[in-house]
């Protein structure tokens, strides 16, 4: 790193000391690495013996596979071999998306391919294995395929109809799960309120979009027994188990390589079927095998998100203090619940989180999960926060609306005091160390929002739709076992790290954390050196290798910094402790006399120290110079959990102004502000790239993403042309701001930064464009907020 | 996303280039290949051969030939974008091309292969239309000229025969007091639009002596809609009136981002906005 600018004259307690790293915006390494396009990806991978799979994927939603014949493919050329389920059944065993924690989970068995009926348009049903994907590719249009089309139970909404198409008929019906929540008596509270509002908003399916599409090379040793799998993936660790369990190989003999990961948000923390078709392969025929998913398959089996439709009312009284919530939300999943993680998790956590910020003493909330014919649907960033958020925050904007009150009035009246933590969110969640108050406290001194309102009015005069909005949320990262392990999924909610002082005074991190281009790297030296006291480029980090790292959960759920961070933390800690007892021992002084500088152990009264390089010499080389019995342990680890409560919430506060074209439709985010409290802030630039980065991805899913499908299943919108995610041009000016409430939970303090963004700038945006349609008596329900949904709602088409 | 085997010929003279395409009816040119690759790779169009022109030296040259400004047919839309006869002569056409797609698209895709694609949401064509353009193509029985709107027959169908390639455009030069002025909707900036509108106006704001619309991203061609700017000239800005009239005049097609009504209003709203940036 030869760009570092460490600020010479740090103010700040904790930064007022050489090697001070944690809290400081310092670049990143690895960014370079990347625009010098010498990053090491999935399909940067070539191995001896390589091959290449295609799969055919069924092109309708819902169909019976008569019968399958391969043979013309066979002898297509350069074609290895053919295989359908019966093939990949031989070596792979089903896997089933259910957990058993949140009651009972519908969902049958899956198996890699489908057999005997398809149940989505883009399932795998079979797979050509070829020298190279071109003449996969080749071959598969000479598989013939016997289809009896059958009809398609698409949308959700009639999906527990009596007269629906019944996706599995051994269920009997649709419902994949259903939860309730009731706390306090709501009928009773509404009937004692002075107002009550209600709403019923739509969201539509959308997706990840990484930058890099799924991919995997499965590499079987039959020499070894061993299976090398090199993924893209966000769990390794998980992966490796559910490799091994499905594939009857011993779990130590299983080894999956994550190296660099373009982007990751959730998409890739699945188990895909076309995934663990491809390891099947690769036992079967005892070579590498590789599969890069192209971008028409990642629109088509990438896990979906959203897809709820969600009716909501809430009652106030006349000083706008909230007195019942309810919810009810509806969300369609496709025609199997994602393994291990489940498709329940979405609205588990839309009931979890509504009306999170607030104190709403009588809550209740219903969530039906439905099976459909279309591509599955699980956890993406910000897991039923969008949901959560915008039915909260439409309603009380209703309200105050309704009582008159301003918007930001009725929300600092109905706040969790900063004070009065630990609490509860309405659904009896417990929430600790938040600052709904300050947060918006400090989002309406940045937003000027007194300034905001005379604009709205000079601008209607001049016939322009100018509306805002403010917004608080509750954002959950950092889970416990509670989240999945309690519920049977082999998911590790602990994470290690291992520190080593190398012969070279070179030190070595290795965390089970992974990086997927969000920095985690960088922020996993940051606080190695930070606590070591030494040079960030004299930290080398390992990440993503089961072979090579300690055991742990990945990267997700916004988990890095506050539990990975707080094992490196830790294990560094640990370390120095050594060295300083080996240098005490070499320096014959009291080791509370001795610290770490600048790679150098220093006396902290002044004289002469020795450098980490020459401590590290006496112990690998001239051991025999230390006093004897001492522990000249140079390698530390440690882990980290969460223990005792599910979730470590950060929240976030929120606003922007938009501008409507009544002409043509048209919504501009003129800008948006928002005021994160993750607590300590290991690299606060990088916590603004996740603010900002997710902000843009809830601008997608507010006006812009959407999949797109017919009454048949069919998605009309599989290609970067026609799905539409924001780009530069559609990226106002994002405002960042923090509070910082340290996390009790660890010595580190760090939450969660990376759902806020995702999870809050749609209810945002929302509310904004309502705000501007008041004006006009029009409102929309329905997310992505189109062009031609304002053109309806304000009676122009 | 592997294009399926094709035959390729990469050649360096227009000679070449036309007889093989005229031996062979399958044969597809290649230029920028910005429309025609994605549509290989996700196997949508399997054609057998694929001629490359890219390689044809003065194939991209850019000048005033007589009244008229040509452009041709390999000269990329960054190449337009910035040349100098372009902005002396017809500066609106510079305007427009900001519009097409982005940077890297622009340095890659040719003005010739987006008027021979004859996308119907495409700018160029529409442009092509609005100025009377003449298309220049060439055959084995040499070269001849089509008039734009001659040109574009119907959804990505054109009067060009298959052994015959777009060399160039001539564009007329403007007279004086005529203006070109565009705008268009777009759902993200450099998407293909919704609707969008080339007004060809002789005349100032208060005083249009002769207008001539055409919509693109409308129906299945560059739309002209004369009787709709005989309406306007005679009548003024009239949403119910203009809309009715356009509604006769073009059969709106919806699209994935707007339905055939959207597209009819905004077609209609585009006429006051287009003809607003008139100045007097």
């Amino acid at each position: 790193m030869d760009d570092i600018k460490v600020n010479q004259n740090p103010k700040l307690g904790s930064l007022d000391r050489p090697n001070s790293y944690i809290g400081r915006s310092l670049p990143r390494e690895n960014a370079k690495k990347h625009l010098d396009g010498g990053g090491q990806f999935v399909d940067d991978l070539t191995l001896p013996r390589m091959v290449h799979v295609a799969f055919l994927r069924s092109p309708f939603a819902h169909a019976e596979i008569k019968s399958i014949n391969t043979n013309n493919a066979k002898k297509s050329d350069g074609v290895v071999d053919v295989f359908t389920a019966k093939e990949i059944d031989e070596v792979c065993k089903p896997w089933i998306g259910n957990l058993g924690h949140l009651g009972e989970m519908r969902s049958p068995e899956q198996t890699p391919l489908a057999k005997k009926i398809a149940r989505w348009q883009g399932e795998p049903v079979a797979v050509v294995i070829a020298d190279s994907r071109a003449q996969a590719e080749d071959a598969l249009e000479l598989i013939e395929v016997d289809w009896a089309e059958k009809e398609a139970q698409v949308d959700m909404e009639t999906a527990l109809d009596s007269n629906a198409v019944v996706i599995h008929l051994e269920l009997g019906n649709n419902l994949f799960w259903t939860r309730t929540v009731n706390q306090g008596d709501v009928e009773k509270a509404f009937k004692e309120a002075d107002a009550v509002v209600e709403t019923t908003l739509d969201f539509a399916r959308h997706t990840g979009v990484t930058l890099e599409s799924r991919g995997i090379v499965a590499d079987w040793n039959k020499a070894e027994n061993k299976m090398t799998i090199y993924h893209n993936g966000q769990a390794p660790h998980m992966m490796q188990h559910i490799i091994a369990k499905h594939l009857d190989l011993n779990e130590g003999l299983v080894r999956i390589v994550s190296r660099d990961v373009g982007g990751s948000f959730g998409i890739k923390v699945h188990v895909y079927p076309d995934e663990m078709a491809v390891t099947a392969i690769s036992k079967k025929i005892g070579r590498p095998v590789k599969f890069i998913a192209d971008r028409l398959e990642s629109f088509t089996t990438d896990i979906h998100a959203r897809c709820h439709k969600i009716s909501g009312k809430l009652g106030v009284d006349k000083n706008g203090k909230i007195l019942a919530m309810e919810i009810d939300d509806l969300s369609g999943i496709g025609p199997f619940s994602m393994y291990p993680r489940t498709s329940a998790i979405e609205t588990n956590q839309v009931l979890n989180l509504s009306g999170a910020p607030y104190v709403i003493p009588n809550y209740k909330a219903v969530g039906t999960v439905v099976f459909q014919n279309k591509t599955p649907m699980c956890q993406y960033r910000a897991v039923g926060h969008p949901i959560a958020v915008a039915i909260t925050e439409a309603l009380i904007d209703k309200a105050a609306y309704k009582i008159d009150m301003d918007i930001d009035k009725i929300r600092k009246i109905n706040f969790i005091p900063d004070n009065a933590y630990p609490n509860k969110c309405p659904s009896g969640v417990p929430l600790e160390d938040l600052s709904h108050e300050a947060s918006m406290d400090k989002l309406l001194e940045i937003m000027d929002i007194k300034e905001i309102e005379v604009q709205k009015e000079e601008d209607f005069k001049k016939g322009v739709l100018t509306g805002h909005g403010v917004i608080s949320m509750c954002e959950v990262t950092n889970p416990s076992p509670l989240f999945y392990g309690v519920g049977g999924a082999h998911i590790s909610s602990q994470d290690g790290a291992a520190i080593r002082l190398e012969g070279s005074g070179a030190i070595h991190l290795s965390s089970s954390i992974t990086e997927q281009g969000q920095g985690t790297e960088a922020i996993m030296k940051q606080i190695a050196a930070d606590q070591l006291g030494v040079k960030m480029e004299s930290v080398r980090v390992t990440l993503g290798d089961t072979d090579a790292t300690p055991y742990g959960g990945g990267t997700w759920a916004s988990r890095g910094a506050g539990i990975g961070g707080e094992a490196v933390l830790k294990a560094a800690r640990k370390l120095k402790d050594n060295i300083l007892n080996i240098a005490a021992a070499i320096m014959q002084t009291d080791k509370d006399t001795l610290d770490i500088e600048d790679n150098n152990i220093i006396r902290k009264n002044g004289g002469e120290g020795i450098s980490l390089q020459k401590l590290a010499e006496t112990v690998y080389y001239r051991g025999h110079e230390l006093p004897k019995g001492t522990n000249a342990e140079l390698l530390a680890t440690a882990s980290f959990l969460i223990e005792g409560i599910p979730f470590v919430f950060t929240n976030s506060a929120m606003g922007c102004q938009v501008s409507i074209d009544q002409d043509t439709g048209i919504i501009k985010i003129n800008k948006f502000w928002a005021v994160e409290d993750c607590g300590t802030q290991i690299n606060p630039k990088l916590v603004e790239e996740q603010i900002r980065g997710g902000v843009i991805q809830g601008i997608g899913g507010a006006l812009f993403e959407e999949c797109v499908y017919d009454d048949q299943g069919n998605m009309q919108n599989a290609t970067m042309a026609d799905y539409l995610v924001p780009m530069a041009y559609e990226m106002p000016d994002i405002i960042v701001d923090h509070v910082t409430t340290n996390s009790g939970r660890s010595i580190i303090g760090a939450k969660g930064a990376g759902e806020a963004g995702t999870g809050g700038a749609p209810a945002v945006i929302m509310n904004a464009v309502n705000n501007a349609l008041k004006q006009v008596n029009a409102e929309v329900v329905s997310q992505p907020i189109t062009p031609e949904k304002i053109l309806k709602a304000i009676g122009k088409i | 996303m592997k294009a399926a085997d094709f035959s390729y010929h990469e050649v360096v003279n227009l000679q070449d280039a036309i007889k093989i395409k005229a031996q062979d009816d399958e044969a597809v040119i290649l230029a920028g290949g910005q429309s025609l690759l994605p549509a290989l790779n996700m196997r949508l169009s399997s054609p057998t051969c694929l001629i490359d022109i890219s390689k044809i030296s003065g194939l991209n040259e850019i000048k005033i030939d007589g009244q008229t400004l040509f452009i041709g047919a390999l000269a990329t839309h960054s190449d337009v974008m910035n040349n100098k006869t372009v902005k002396d002569n017809m500066p609106c056409m510079i305007d427009i091309l900001k519009m097409v797609a982005h940077p890297a698209i622009r340095n890659k895709g040719t003005h010739g292969g987006s008027i021979a694609y004859g996308d119907p949401a495409a700018e160029l064509p529409a442009l092509a239309v609005a100025t009377n353009a003449e298309i220049i193509v060439s055959g084995q029985n040499g070269e001849r000229s089509i008039n734009a709107k001659e040109f574009y027959l119907g959804l990505f169908e054109t009067a060009i025969n298959q052994d015959e390639i777009v060399v160039g455009i001539k564009y007329p030069l403007l007279k004086q007091g005529q203006k070109i002025v565009f705008d268009e909707v777009c759902r993200r900036h450099g998407d293909y639009a919704m609707a969008g509108l080339i007004a060809n106006i002789m005349g100032s704001k208060n005083d249009i002596k002769d207008l001539k619309l055409v919509f693109f991203a409308t129906g299945d061609k560059p739309d002209v809609a004369d009787k709709t700017a005989r309406l306007y000239l005679d009548n003024g800005y009239d949403y119910d009136k203009l809309k009715n009239s356009l509604s006769s005049e073009i059969d709106f097609a919806g699209d994935l981002n707007s339905s055939s009504e959207m597209k009819l209003h905004l077609a209609t709203v585009l006429i006051k906005k287009v003809l607003s940036k008139l100045e007097n």
